[in-house]
């Protein structure tokens, strides 16, 4: 689904991403793990070209990103990302902030996106709030709001960067939980995260970035309790 | 200075009222088309090709950069006269005000873009939007918003400095002030009388701004 070959990323002298390669497959879950500023977001990014390359090749379903016939809008259709910081619009309501991209870039019929916006609202728990403005709605709410919105271009993978880092305890685990079912579901996600938990009930596969490596990589319940690496090993210790 | 003789502004009001329409109406056309151009000004201002950029950033130095009254000049006597048969004072005053607009508006646009969190832009293009596509529906409609406190002020400016267009005879509020000074030889009844209108006009606009905004804030 996903092929990282050599991925290289520099900005300006500061090279970020020195070679990650990695291949994941279709419904598979990777969680990626690391220290802050290890290039995890980074790494995120590149995998929609939100950053542009350096060097090596990212695949997404064979297709080469950075080949010269990729059109790019087409690929992030098939490939949704979550922020940490939400990121919704703010002069739109919750429906037309899920409504703006299936309208404009899919092409649909306003009554077709308002019932998939209705549709995602409910599975992700808002049906209620689908007339009100982002302002109004607590980090949790927002962030579902989010996920209903990238999942409203029905794309085959999702990309979550630190979906829960933004928010107040209590609502991390209404996020999480609308994670678990989409990982149930079978969606590929590549999930930046740092809720062990959640790694070790839905985590097919934990990557531990530092560096701008991929120093070790396992399935969760093997790197949390046999890590192989010093790097790993001095990390957890401090997280978990 | 004599007693103020309120027979001059008696016999002169009609011409000032006159003047104080073609005052807004002028300044309205170069707030107008001042917007249109500094949008695209403003959006190739921040253009990732130097090509594109750098004549609309000289443009922009350049009219920000020298007095509205050269530009005025160099306009009426000299770039209207080369394209056009017929030279129209109104007409340059509008051109001029229109390219000098266009320079201050362009910059209001280019920082109302800039002042959005990137977020929203990438958020936007995670989705599959173009860039044109994100610039439409997602940071133009904020940024706009934001927007609408300098563009107000640069619509004060811009009425008031539509009073340079008396040096080329264009016959706004502040020509017909000077034509009244010149054939009475009186200072306080036109000159006064003439700021006093240029005082409701930019009182009133700024009026019309503050409710405006307010509105909006409630939106
Ligand atoms: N746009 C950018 N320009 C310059 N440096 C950047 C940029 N984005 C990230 N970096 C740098 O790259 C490094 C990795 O950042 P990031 O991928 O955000 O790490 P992480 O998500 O693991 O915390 C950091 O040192 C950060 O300062
Ligand atoms: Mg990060």
């Amino acid at each position: 689904m996903i092929k990282v070959e050599s991925l290289k990323k520099s900005f300006g002298d500061l090279e970020v991403l020195k070679e990650i390669s990695v291949e994941i497959k279709p419904q598979e879950v990777v969680v990626v793990i690391g220290p802050s500023g290890s290039g995890k977001s980074t790494f995120l990014r590149c995998l929609n070209l939100l950053e542009s390359i350096t060097g090596g090749k990212v695949m997404i379903k064979d297709q080469d990103l950075t080949a010269k016939g990729t059109n790019i809008n087409q690929v992030r259709t098939n490939v949704g990302m979550v922020f940490q910081q939400f990121n919704l619009f703010p002069h739109k309501t919750v429906l037309q902030n899920i409504m703006l991209s299936p309208m404009k870039v899919r092409k649909w019929q306003r009554k077709q996106a308002e019932e998939k916006g209705l549709e995602l609202l409910r599975k992700v728990g808002l049906y209620e709030k689908a007339h009100v403005y982002p302002d109004s709605l607590s980090g949790g709410q927002k962030q579902r709001v989010a996920i209903a919105r990238a999942l409203a271009m029905e794309p085959e993978i999702m990309l979550f960067d630190e979906p829960t880092s933004a928010l107040d305890p209590e609502m991390v685990g209404e996020v999480l939980e609308v994670m678990k079912d989409l990982a149930k579901e079978g969606m590929t996600m590549v999930v930046v995260t740092h809720e062990m938990g959640f790694a070790k009930e839905v985590g097919d596969r934990v990557l531990f970035m530092d560096g701008g490596y991929i120093v070790e990589e396992n399935a969760p319940i093997a790197l949390f309790e046999n890590p192989q690496q010093e790097r790993t090993k001095a990390f957890l210790s401090k997280v978990l | 200075m004599g007693v103020f003789s309120i027979e001059i502004v008696r016999e002169y009001l009609p011409f000032f009222l006159k003047g104080a329409m073609v005052t807004v109406g002028a300044s309205l056309a170069g707030i107008l088309i001042g917007s249109i151009l500094g949008l695209f000004m403003g959006i190739g201002r921040i253009s990732k090709s130097w090509w594109i950029r750098y004549p609309f950033i000289w443009y922009i130095n350049a009219f920000r950069g020298t007095p509205l009254f050269v530009q005025i000049l160099l306009i009426h006597f000299g770039l209207i006269p080369l394209m056009m048969e017929s030279v129209n004072p109104l007409v340059s005053l509008i051109v001029t005000l229109s390219l000098n607009a266009t320079a201050y508006i362009a910059e209001i646009f280019r920082a109302g873009i800039q002042s959005i969190d990137r977020g929203q832009m990438e958020a936007a293009r995670s989705l599959g939007m173009t860039h044109v596509q994100a610039m439409r529906h997602v940071i133009l409609p904020q940024a706009f918003k934001r927007m609408i406190p300098p563009l107000g002020n640069e619509f004060i400016v811009l009425l008031k400095d539509s009073s340079l267009g008396a040096i080329i005879a264009a016959p706004e509020l502040m020509y017909w002030g000077r034509a009244a000074q010149g054939q009475y030889y009186r200072v306080w009844e036109p000159y006064l009388t003439v700021a006093i209108i240029y005082l409701i006009l930019t009182l009133s606009l700024t009026y019309l701004l503050n409710y405006i905004e307010r509105r909006l804030d409630t939106a």
